[in-house]
């Protein structure tokens, strides 16, 4: 302690205030939220969407989801022969598709395992409640954010030909969102 | 046995003679996190500290057991929530070695950028908060800009910022976005460029020295006898870190002579000493990272993942791997019985270790420098409590 009194603390002090005064002559990095909102990439997990008509109620998301936040609930319907003749098939209707955003670690496996494209994620993210049962999204709810998933973005040039290229118009994608208010007129 | 001793907090008596026994925390805005300490003073010396862990304890280890290896990594990146990238790298390492399964090399060379990444992103969040512990507010402002860079690569990469649940057995769980290798490497130019500005507010501060400088010295026998490791093993002069001495990813390439890994040590052991050690450190990981990045330009083009089976099982048997994590040795026993969740998953966090040593480098200490102390122990107490 004794060297430090000899020098004193002034020159650490002036150089501190010497470096902040610098970072004051600079833009201010922080975006002010909920003016500005942030420019988050296609792949950030905020909210999980669901394309109610490719759901056939298989139930893999909801078994594989590590802490079983996913409710369905589904009947079996007949569907009469469409051909003369025919045999009449029994398909699956989805009665309902609930998510517990309160419980959800937004792992995002039950969009992984999912083997017909029907969840996704989106970067919305403006859904906090003030009552915590208001976070357990129903399938109207979970429907209204397909609207805002982007679509995946395009790959590195490193990564193997044979895999699907992320397209705006390959058939089982979803509707990219039309980009609302991300670039404001200047 | 003669001592008699006084909790405050209840009406306190004959304060001159007796020793004080004082609880800091779980709830308490010297620690960070739940960590108790029961300390016993003489006055302003501490006589006896002993850390009083599990205030969150979730039981992560009992819940690996009902979970497959995906959900597991739900749970591996949760336990440090500051090393997340990581511990899921060293989860997918445990199985894939028990699986006897070869990792593309795309894959290895991205999770080696990103475990890195993700180091930086460790050291700068506990270079920000431990001036904040000693009482120097703005460094935090500086580290944060700099997280908040690197966050923004991490977050296009995996979509998560802290969790980014982006490790699968057998690889990565998506291939790298187009432009995504140019934007960290300007992410890294920037933080390499402004660390300067956050060095000078830190090592290179007379204040900051004063209150860490041969305060809370860690001897290198306490460091063997405690399992501690990480930075606060090296900067007492441990010279051992498992990215060197036990290669896993593309570590042996990097840390072989001539690369750009090396391994960073002090001699001093106090709080100082192991403040730089973690600076140092941030430099080499950016070092690591660029690597890998100029690396992975490099190479042609190739798969992140394997195709799995639909039900993933592990054959019978037992394994134990240990991975460099930004706190310290960070290891996973697994021994399977051929099921698709492990019969027994154990984990090795360091920060249990290093807080173990609390015990022994507190006592002797004045109070005032307790926060100073337990500050540059560099703990997650999650990693703690598992």
């Amino acid at each position: 302690m004794t060297d430090q009194d000899k020098k004193g603390f002034v020159p650490g002090l002036l150089k501190g205030m010497g470096t902040t005064a610098r970072a004051m002559t600079r833009h201010a990095h922080t975006q002010e939220y909920p003016d500005v909102s942030p420019q988050l990439p296609p792949r950030s997990r905020g909210v999980i969407a669901l394309e109610e008509s490719n759901c056939t109620s298989c139930m893999l998301c909801a078994r594989e989801c590590p802490d079983w936040c996913i409710y369905i609930d589904s009947h079996k319907e007949t569907v009469p022969p469409t051909t003369e003749g025919g045999r009449e098939r029994k398909e699956n209707v989805l009665d309902r598709f609930a998510i517990d955003f309160s419980l959800c670690m937004y792992c995002g496996i039950c969009i992984e395992v999912c083997p017909f494209d029907a969840l996704f994620w989106s970067p919305e993210f403006e859904y906090a409640e003030t009552d915590i049962r208001d976070l357990l999204h129903e399938k109207d709810r979970l429907g209204q954010w397909m609207a805002t998933v982007p679509a995946p973005p395009a790959l590195d040039q490193g990564a193997p030909v044979d895999q699907p290229e992320p397209t705006e118009s390959a058939p089982s994608e979803p509707q990219p969102a039309q980009a609302p208010d991300e670039d404001p007129a200047p | 046995m003669t001592t008699r001793e006084l909790t405050v907090g209840v009406g306190a008596g004959e304060l001159a003679t007796a020793d004080m026994v004082l609880n800091i925390g779980p709830q308490h805005p010297a620690t960070h996190g739940v960590l108790r300490l029961r300390v016993t003073l003489d006055g302003e010396r501490i006589s006896r500290a002993e850390p009083i862990v599990g205030y969150m304890h979730r039981g992560a280890e009992k819940l690996f057991e009902v979970r497959d290896y995906r959900q597991i990594m739900v749970l591996a990146n949760r336990h440090d929530w500051l090393s997340a990238f990581s511990s899921e790298v060293g989860l997918a390492l445990t199985v894939e070695r028990m699986l006897g399964m070869e990792v593309p090399v795309r894959a290895t060379w991205t999770r080696t950028l990103l475990s890195e990444l993700n180091r930086v992103l460790n050291h700068l969040m506990f270079l920000g908060s431990y001036p904040l512990e000693l009482g120097a507010i703005t460094p935090i402002f500086y580290s944060f800009r700099e997280r908040e860079e690197l966050q923004t690569v991490m977050e296009e990469i995996s979509g998560g910022r802290m969790h980014y649940m982006f490790n699968r057995v057998g690889g990565l769980r998506e291939d790298i976005p187009a432009g995504w290798l140019q934007r960290v490497q300007a992410a890294i130019d920037g933080v390499r460029a402004r660390m300067p500005e956050l060095e000078s507010l830190l090592v290179g501060n007379e204040i900051l020295q004063a209150r860490t400088r041969g305060v809370g010295v860690l001897t290198a026998e306490a460091v063997a006898s405690y399992g501690v490791s990480g930075p606060i093993a090296r900067a007492s002069g441990l010279d051992v870190d498992l990215r060197r001495d036990q290669p896993y990813l593309a570590y042996d390439e990097l840390f072989a002579p001539g690369g750009p890994g090396r391994v960073v040590t002090r001699q001093a052991g106090d709080c100082l000493a192991r403040l730089e050690v973690l600076l140092e450190q941030t430099h080499v990981g950016l070092d690591l990272a660029q690597a890998c990045v100029e690396r992975l330009l490099a190479m042609p083009a190739g798969p992140v993942n394997l195709k799995l089976p639909k039900v993933l099982k592990v054959p019978e048997g037992s394994d134990y791997v240990a991975t460099e994590n930004p706190l310290g040795f960070n290891g996973y026993y697994l021994v399977s019985r051929g099921d698709k969740t492990p019969w027994r998953l154990a984990l090795r966090s360091a920060s249990f270790n290093n807080v173990a040593v609390l015990a022994e480098l507190l006592p002797g200490n004045l109070l005032a420098d307790m926060v100073a102390i337990l500050g540059s122990m560099f703990f997650v107490v999650g990693d703690i409590d598992k």
